[in-house]
């Protein structure tokens, strides 16, 4: 069953293509990636599925229902958002912000507790807003974002700009909302993240899906069929997996000759460069 | 019609918290009293006079501060945050205009006070405070929406208050200048002319031509304020 499902979306703007045929489904309970350089399209088809946006044509369910739904109170519960603008009132504590979400929401006050305690901000509750670091004020974002529980999560560069302590942080929360049954799509540039934490990425350039797949299966797909052998006297090799190469790796093997041998698989990042001819940034 | 109280509360909560923190915005309620303390008088002008008093208050404090708390929410994005919540767009306008309704209300009956005006007819000079209150909220609105930062909507109430607080004023040139008559029909011209009536004992159906013009003008820049909300805040 797909939370979501993209049919052949387009998108311009002023005649300019912002998202050319992109199709995709996302099964419940997945961390789907969408990985591509700032203005490749990710945060337009972020609005398209929040219903922010309209596609300039095919069609996209969220849900089991059409995107264009999205912003009916019935189905703004069943999703959380978190962008890289999600904005927080400033004078306003963790705490009160909090507050205004559980009110929105109708939510017991024990939501805020929960949530607090999930982003390991429950000691800060009284902290003023505009006193918090960045990886703070993300981690009160997300709690905004989650504290109803949602069924489906986007994420719009989750941690862009944050240290890799606060990202670890985010990441493992995601991973555990997650486990209890939230699909969630990311979107990101970063590729260690994509990486670590999805299950399956799409590579997105200049409107266009690439390639679509488990960061391990792209890998396996897009190896360069070598593997590299460092032999203990400070030698490198690389050589074609062949019967030849066998029969030599067996040699050094028999001599003692290896000190290390592994086979050569490109990044997340050079299968980008690869299939995109640019660099992700 | 999707409205809920629950939202609607939490939304005047969370903005009574923010206008009292910022004192930028909350030093604007001391404007009315202060001039109701300056001007107040019981002679022969003193309808016009209140008037004027009422007038400035309604664009310097409601229209200024409701515009202020738009276009903060806007510069910070937290407007597009609670668009992405179950809260409607008629649970963020009502909200928001609610706090600015309440404090304005209050106010300009200190002020009222301050000033020593009086009337027999209260239930008229309510009333047509009450539209007023209004219609100067959708304005503060359209205004909020239209700025970009803080900075712009504070300016663009400016053209707000020399047009509306001085163009009853401007009546004075109408024998000289006959377009002049077109600003009449002000809403702050209107008040104006039914605070005057008031004072020489005009009766309410005497002045329901100048509440139904008031009215009109909450109708339609209310309605203006809803459309531009729906406008500005999508992407489409």
């Amino acid at each position: 069953m797909n939370t979501i499902s993209v049919q052949n979306i387009q998108k311009s703007f002023a005649g300019k293509p912002a998202l050319k045929d992109v199709s995709f489904d996302i099964p419940k309970g997945e961390i789907f990636g969408f990985l591509g350089p700032s203005g490749s399209g990710k945060t337009t088809l972020l609005k398209i599925l929040t219903a922010q946006l309209d596609p300039t044509s095919g069609s996209a369910t969220v849900l089991d229902k059409p995107a264009k739904l999205m912003q009916k109170t019935d189905q703004k519960r069943r999703f959380g958002i978190l962008t890289d603008n999600s904005g927080l009132y400033e004078r306003l504590t963790i705490e009160e912000n909090l507050e205004l979400f559980r009110g929105l929401y109708d939510l017991p006050k024990s939501s805020i507790d929960k949530v607090l305690n999930f982003v390991n901000l429950t000691a800060d509750r009284k902290k003023r807003i505009s006193v918090l670091s960045k990886g703070m004020r993300q981690r009160v974002t997300l709690a905004c974002a989650i504290i109803h529980e949602p069924e489906m999560l986007f994420l719009d560069e989750p941690t862009s700009a944050l240290d890799p302590v606060n990202t670890a942080h985010i990441h493992k929360g995601l991973r555990y909302l997650n486990e209890n049954g939230t699909t969630i799509f990311l979107t990101t540039h970063d590729m260690t993240e994509a990486e670590t934490l999805c299950e399956r990425v799409a590579i997105l350039h200049k409107g266009e899906i690439r390639a679509i797949g488990a960061p391990a299966e792209l890998k396996k797909t897009h190896r360069d069929g070598t593997l590299t052998v460092e032999l203990t006297s400070g030698q490198s090799e690389r050589l074609p997996m062949n019967e030849n190469s066998a029969t030599q790796v067996a040699n050094w093997m028999s001599q003692g000759q290896i000190d290390r041998i592994y086979t050569n698989e490109l990044s997340l990042g050079d299968i980008f460069i690869k299939l995109t001819g640019s660099e992700l940034v | 019609m999707n409205v809920s109280l629950k939202r609607i509360q939490a939304i005047i909560v969370k903005d009574y918290k923010e206008f009292s923190r910022n004192y930028a915005i909350s030093v604007m309620i001391l404007f009315p009293l202060l001039f109701a303390f300056m001007y107040r008088s019981d002679g022969a002008e003193q309808a016009t006079m209140y008037a004027f008093v009422i007038n400035f208050s309604l664009a310097m404090l409601t229209s200024f501060v409701q515009a202020c708390l738009i276009a903060e929410e806007k510069e910070r994005n937290t407007l597009r945050s609670l668009m992405m919540t179950p809260a409607s767009m008629l649970d963020v306008l009502i909200g928001k205009s609610a706090l600015v309704f309440i404090i304005s209300a209050a106010v300009l009956a200190l002020s009222t006070y301050t000033f020593g005006y009086d009337t027999s007819n209260m239930m008229v000079l309510v009333a047509a405070i009450g539209i007023s209150i209004l219609l100067y909220t959708a304005v503060g609105t359209i205004c909020g929406l239209y700025s970009k930062t803080l900075i712009e909507a504070s300016l663009s109430i400016f053209p707000v208050l020399i047009i509306f607080t001085m163009g009853p004023f401007a009546l004075v040139f109408e024998e000289d200048y006959p377009f002049v008559k077109v600003l009449r029909y002000l809403p702050s011209s209107q008040l104006s002319e039914l605070l005057n009536a008031l004072e020489i004992g005009a009766t309410t159906n005497e002045l329901i031509i100048n509440l139904v013009i008031i009215s009109m003008w909450a109708i339609v820049l209310t309605v203006i304020s809803f459309v531009l909300y729906k406008k500005r805040l999508m992407d489409r």
